[in-house]
């Protein structure tokens, strides 16, 4: 039951647009006596950079209302993120900052830094349909699942892989399992199908727009979308992305989120 | 006539024995007074305590918001349920005591080293406390308008923070914009009500704060709550207020019954304890009226023998015997109303003190007082009296038939009594 966290698939995502040694992919995509972990080892690896930047845009559509939010985000490895709102004005300067499991939001109105609960790691982050799970937990999927390919072949005119993951009986994950669909030309990432331990489908991800970006062709653009509530979505759109760059001391601890 | 006084004499023809059934009946009607007594206390005190602490009488809300509790489901979301409207409509009800528009919230509250979940409830003050209690039971401090943002916690919740009053308490929650609300509030009140799932979790608010906070509406409410003179009425009403054309289609109100039916569970099986307790009491009081008027006809079998020799009805016999243990049974009424009287007046007025034993105790998500106090179930004190008057009387009705029957030959041939 102590399954906390909404999987291993948030910072995943999370991290993966925030960029990674994504150059290095092409030169592998042509191993095919590659296993299915070792492949899925290394899309998971090519979304973890040194380090990188960028400037995403998140829009959140609920059946209530629909915000765009902008975002500075710095990384490094793959357990410290700083993520800073630019806009809307209203809470520009908001900051969340996670190093390992920690997480910590700063609120600029109040001058407060707080840290977030483990009771509160299943709320949503900044009113997306992502859970501050989402951006802490740090596992590996070649850790947390066992992975199999089900499928290789054309799927709407595209070669892919799609893999079926399954997760070790004492993972700290949510998820019963997880259908991941990955482009066979490049290993970029396309749909991750997200599904509860009675393998009812709750949430899917969806890539796009693949660009160059940052020196690397990247998805610039991803969808969350909930089972329960089709009409609803949060989008990451990046705008700006560059890979190992030099970040400076300090830019990962408390201090810093007041800046 | 005649039969009146024939009764009454028989009755004091053995008078110790008689008197032992007199108080016997009075006994048995002084448990079921100070039993009654009790039972009704606690549900009272129950049902005070579950609708009383916090629920109320009776809640509207807009229909869509139970069970999910959805932040949007507001009363006064739409036109057509204007705040103002409602709570004007609920105050023309002459046996509405009280109402108090609340907000309801989840947020997360720090003070820098600690934080905590907590439920947020914004109400006004001034209103909410003729509806509830939890305000008044304030163990320190009070909301206070003097300062900006005055907030109370739980006392668990308090010491989890390590808040005191104060503190500084940032609170941070989904806003109903998608936004993210937070603002800095001074703890100003501890609460504690004695229900644990309350005080661990419980941050009270002004109500305008709340809103404020989660970016609602100054008219956007989730709850009103509704106090009335008797709780008993709550079902009625409600279905008076749901069936009521002044009242917007979208908000339904609902009992404390549907609220919290364990309570209400409890309520009846309470009223189906009285009814069981009659009955026991009853039965025993009627086997000893049963044996003393056996006895009684038993002794007399000669005199009633020769009183039907001399041409007296049976049915005038029936009748004087059944009414000399009517007597038997009024006269055992009267002394156990006495007797339990007296026990109420202590077990009203005092109680009984049983927190040497239980200390604090909830049940069924209520809190039980540790001093058991009795109330008079009025009705129940009347339908018990009749019960017993009515089993006294068909105790006697056995041996009264019996009497009526004798053949008057046997009858006068038996031996003379002692």
């Amino acid at each position: 039951m102590s399954r906390i966290g909404s999987g291993s698939k948030g910072i995943w995502i999370l991290l993966f647009l925030m960029g990674g040694s994504i150059g290095s992919l092409s030169a592998q995509v042509d191993s095919p006596q590659l296993s299915p972990a070792e492949i899925i080892d290394k899309v998971d690896q090519m979304l973890r950079g040194d380090s990188s930047q960028g400037r995403v845009e998140m829009a959140v559509v609920t059946r209530r209302w629909k915000r765009n939010v902008m975002m500075e985000i710095w990384s490094e490895g793959t357990d410290k993120a700083l993520i800073k709102v630019l806009q809307p004005k209203k809470e520009a300067g908001m900051t969340t900052l996670k190093v390992g499991s920690d997480m910590w939001n700063y609120l600029p109105k109040i001058d407060r830094t707080i840290r977030i609960p483990t009771s509160m790691m299943m709320a949503s982050w900044m009113g997306s349909h992502f859970t501050n799970d989402d951006l802490v937990k740090e596992s590996r999927l070649i850790r947390d699942y066992d992975i199999e390919i089900v499928y290789e072949g054309d799927r709407e005119g595209v070669e892919v892989y799609e893999f079926l993951l399954t997760p070790h009986p004492k993972a700290p994950v949510v998820w019963g399992k997880m259908l991941y669909q990955v482009r066979k030309k490049d290993l970029m990432p396309i749909r991750a199908e997200y599904y509860d331990e009675n393998e009812e489908l709750k949430r899917t991800l969806t890539f796009s727009e693949y660009r160059e970006m940052g020196g690397r062709l990247v998805p610039t653009k991803s969808r969350m979308v909930p089972q329960d509530k089709p009409e609803e979505y949060t989008e990451m759109i990046y705008h700006e992305l560059r890979f190992d760059i030099p970040i400076p001391q300090g830019t990962f601890s408390l201090s810093s989120l007041r800046r | 006539m005649i039969v009146l006084r024939l009764g009454w004499r028989n009755l004091w023809r053995n008078p110790r024995r008689s008197l032992i059934t007199i108080s016997a009946v009075g006994c048995g009607y002084a448990i079921l007074i100070v039993l009654i007594g009790l039972t009704v206390g606690i549900a009272g005190q129950m049902l005070k305590n579950g609708t009383g602490l916090l629920m109320g009488d009776l809640q509207l809300h807009h229909s869509g918001y139970l069970p999910e509790r959805s932040l949007y489901d507001t009363i006064g979301s739409d036109e057509d349920s204007a705040l103002e409207g409602v709570l004007h409509q609920l105050s023309l009800y002459p046996q509405l005591v009280g109402r108090s528009p609340r907000v309801y919230g989840f947020g997360l509250l720090s003070t820098g080293e600690h934080s905590a979940g907590a439920r947020l409830m914004g109400v006004d003050p001034q209103v909410e406390v003729r509806v509830s209690s939890f305000l008044s039971g304030l163990q320190a401090g009070a909301l206070d308008d003097s300062v900006e943002r005055s907030l109370l916690l739980g006392d668990v919740l308090a010491r989890e923070l390590e808040a005191t009053i104060g503190s500084q308490v940032a609170i941070v929650t989904q806003a109903a914009d998608g936004s993210l609300g937070n603002d800095l509030f001074l703890v100003s009140g501890i609460l504690h009500t004695g229900l644990s799932y309350l005080d661990r979790s419980l941050a009270v608010l002004y109500l305008e704060d709340l809103q404020e906070l989660l970016a609602l509406g100054p008219d956007e409410v989730h709850e009103i709550a509704v106090r009335l003179e008797d709780p008993m009425d709550a079902d009625g009403f409600a279905a008076q207020l749901n069936a009521s054309e002044e009242l917007p289609a979208n908000i339904s109100a609902r009992s404390w019954g549907e609220l919290a039916p364990q309570l209400k569970d409890y309520v009846s099986l309470a009223q189906g304890m009285y009814g069981f307790i009659i009955l026991i009491i009853g039965l025993f009081t009627a086997m000893g009226v049963l044996n003393t008027m056996m006895m009684a006809v038993f002794e007399r079998s000669r005199e009633i023998g020769l009183v039907l020799a001399l041409g007296m009805r049976p049915l005038l016999i029936v009748s004087a015997i059944l009414l000399e243990s009517l007597f038997l049974g009024i006269l055992g009424l009267i002394g156990g109303f006495g007797l339990g009287a007296w026990g109420m007046s202590y077990l009203t007025t005092q109680g009984l003190d049983l927190s040497r034993w239980m200390g604090e105790l909830s049940m069924l998500g209520t809190r039980i007082d540790p001093v058991l106090k009795a109330s008079w179930g009025w009705d129940y004190v009347l339908w018990s009296a009749l019960g017993l008057l009515l089993a006294t009387l068909l105790a006697a009705f056995f041996p009264a038939v019996k009497a009526a029957r004798l053949n008057p030959v046997q009858a006068l041939s038996a031996p003379v009594e002692g």
